[in-house]
C-alpha cells in the first residue's frame, strides 16, 4: 500500500471522506487515521471546506430560484399529453398534428402564466419607439457645461447585465436578443442615465426611424445645447417624450433626412 | 389565446379523467427531487433562470421517453444531469452569449444581496469562498457544484466526460483552495 508509512495524500483523504475508496484502501486509511492526529486534522479541514462551500453555494443561489409549482404543473400537463400519442403504434397523421398543436399551445399558455409570476412580462415588440411605462427616460443631473465639456459625445456601451434586465423587462427571450440593440432613450451625451428606465431594445429590423436617425438627432441636440440655442432640460424632455416628433421638429422634416435624399 | 386556453382546459380534463401512470408519477417525483439542484447547476453556466427552467422541462420529457422505451434505468440522476448539462451547453452556444457577458453574469450571480447578516463573520467567509470559487477553472467549478449537489464521483465523471481520477484530483485541488480561503 502506497501510504503505509507516509501520511495520506489529500486526494485519498477526500476519497475516504466521500466513501469513494475501495474497501481495502478505505481500511488502510481508517487504520492510519486512528494513529495519526495530523491526518485527522486534515480530513477535518476537507470536510469543513465541503460543508462551507455547500452552504455558501445554496445561500447564494436559492434566492434566485422561482417557486417550483408553475414548472411542476407544466411538466405534468406535458407528460399527460405524451402517452396519448405514444401508446398507439401508428397514430394517424391528424392526431399527431393535433397533439403537437395542443402541446405547443399549452406550453405557450403555461409558460406565459408562470413567467408572469416573476417577471412583469408584456410581450411588446419594441420597434422604433420605447414603451413609455417601461422606458420613460431618465437623466442624471448634468449641467450644460458638463455635457459640453466632453470633447466627443460619448456613446458608451450598455453593461451586459443591464441589457439582460432590459430584455427581460420587455419580454424578449435570450434567443431573440440578437435582433435588438439596447439603446439609451436620452443619450449619455445629453446627460442620460445608466438606468433601466432610460434603456429600451431598439429593433435592428426597423428601417425608417432607426438608430442611425436617432444618432443624428442626438448630435443635432448636442450642438444646439452647446451653442446656447436650446436648454438642456428641453432637449432631454423632447427626446424622451417622443424622439421621432423631436427629430421632425429640430430638422423641420417629416422623414429622416438620409431617406429623403 | 382562446385556442391555448381551451387546449389547457382540455388537457386538464384529460388529466383529471384518467389515472396518472406510474411512470409519470416517477418522473414527477424525480423532478421534485432534482429541479432545485439542476436549476442551480444551469445558473452556473451563466444562463438566465428562464432558460434553466426550459432546459429542465426538456430534460424530464426526454427522461419520460427514455423510460417509456424501456431503456436502462440505473443511475437516473446521473442521466438527468448529463442531459441537462448538454442542453445547457447547446443553449449557451446557440444564444450567442459573448464570453465577457457570461463572465459578468456569473459574477453577478455570485454577488450576495446585502442582508442583515452582512456584518457577521460568516458573511466574510462567504465572500472569501465565492472569490476563490469564481477564479477556479470552469471544469473545476462544475465538479465542485456537482459534488455539492450530492452526486457520486462516477456520476460526475460521466456527466462531465472525465475520468474518475480527474474528478477526485479536481475536487481535492479546489477544496484545498477553499479551505485556505475559509481559514483567512
Amino acid at each position: 500500500m502506497r501510504f503505509e508509512d507516509a501520511h495520506i495524500p489529500d486526494e485519498d483523504l477526500l476519497l475516504a471522506t466521500d466513501g469513494e475508496l475501495a474497501d481495502q484502501d478505505a481500511a488502510h486509511v481508517q487504520a492510519h487515521l486512528e494513529d495519526c492526529w495530523a491526518c485527522r486534522a486534515r480530513r477535518q479541514e476537507i470536510e469543513s471546506a465541503i460543508a462551507t462551500f455547500m452552504k455558501v453555494h445554496e445561500r447564494n443561489l436559492n434566492p434566485q430560484l422561482p417557486p417550483a409549482e408553475g414548472p411542476r404543473a407544466l411538466l405534468k400537463a406535458r407528460l399527460a399529453l405524451v402517452p396519448a400519442q405514444a401508446r398507439r403504434k401508428i397514430p394517424p397523421v391528424w392526431a399527431q398534428v393535433a397533439a403537437a398543436v395542443i402541446v405547443a399551445a399549452l406550453a405557450t399558455v403555461l409558460a406565459g402564466r408562470w413567467t408572469s409570476m416573476y417577471r412583469s412580462a408584456t410581450a411588446i415588440r419594441a420597434l422604433s419607439t420605447p414603451n413609455a411605462t417601461l422606458t420613460p427616460g431618465a437623466a442624471i443631473l448634468a449641467s450644460r457645461n458638463e455635457v459640453c465639456a466632453a470633447p466627443e459625445p460619448n456613446n458608451r456601451a450598455v453593461p451586459a447585465t443591464l441589457q439582460r434586465q432590459v430584455f427581460a423587462e420587455y419580454g424578449i427571450s435570450a434567443a431573440q436578443t440578437r435582433a435588438y440593440e439596447v439603446d439609451y432613450l436620452i443619450t449619455p451625451a445629453l446627460g442620460g442615465a445608466d438606468d433601466i428606465h432610460n434603456l429600451w431594445p431598439q429593433s435592428y429590423s426597423e428601417t425608417v426611424w432607426n438608430a442611425r436617425v436617432k444618432d443624428a438627432l442626438e448630435n443635432r441636440l448636442h450642438d444646439l445645447v452647446c451653442q446656447g440655442q436650446l436648454d438642456l432640460a428641453t432637449a432631454q424632455r423632447d427626446i424622451s417624450m417622443d424622439w421621432i416628433a423631436a427629430y421632425k421638429k429640430y430638422f423641420q422634416t417629416d422623414r429622416p433626412l438620409g431617406l429623403a435624399q | 389565446m382562446a385556442a391555448g386556453e381551451s387546449a389547457l382546459l382540455l388537457a386538464r380534463d384529460r388529466a383529471a379523467s384518467r389515472d396518472v401512470s406510474p411512470l409519470e408519477r416517477e418522473v414527477v417525483e424525480l423532478f421534485d427531487q432534482l429541479r432545485g439542484k439542476l436549476l442551480r447547476y444551469t445558473l452556473n453556466f451563466g444562463l438566465p433562470v428562464q432558460d434553466g427552467e426550459e432546459i429542465i422541462q426538456e430534460t424530464f420529457l426526454a427522461l419520460f421517453c427514455h423510460l417509456q422505451q424501456g431503456k436502462p434505468r440505473e443511475n437516473l440522476r446521473g442521466w438527468v444531469f448529463r442531459v441537462a448539462h448538454n442542453l445547457a451547453l447547446k443553449r449557451r452556444a446557440s444564444a450567442h452569449f459573448s464570453e465577457a457577458e457570461l463572465v459578468e453574469e456569473t459574477l453577478a450571480f455570485a454577488d450576495p444581496a446585502p442582508d442583515p447578516e452582512a456584518q457577521l463573520a460568516g458573511a466574510q467567509i462567504q465572500q472569501h469562498v465565492l472569490t476563490v470559487f469564481r477564479v477556479l477553472p470552469e471544469q473545476d467549478r462544475r465538479c465542485l457544484i456537482l459534488r455539492a449537489e450530492g452526486l457520486r464521483y462516477r456520476e460526475i465523471a460521466q456527466i462531465l466526460g472525465m475520468s474518475l481520477g480527474a474528478v477526485s484530483m479536481s475536487l481535492s485541488r479546489s477544496l484545498a483552495r477553499l479551505a485556505r480561503a475559509a481559514d483567512r
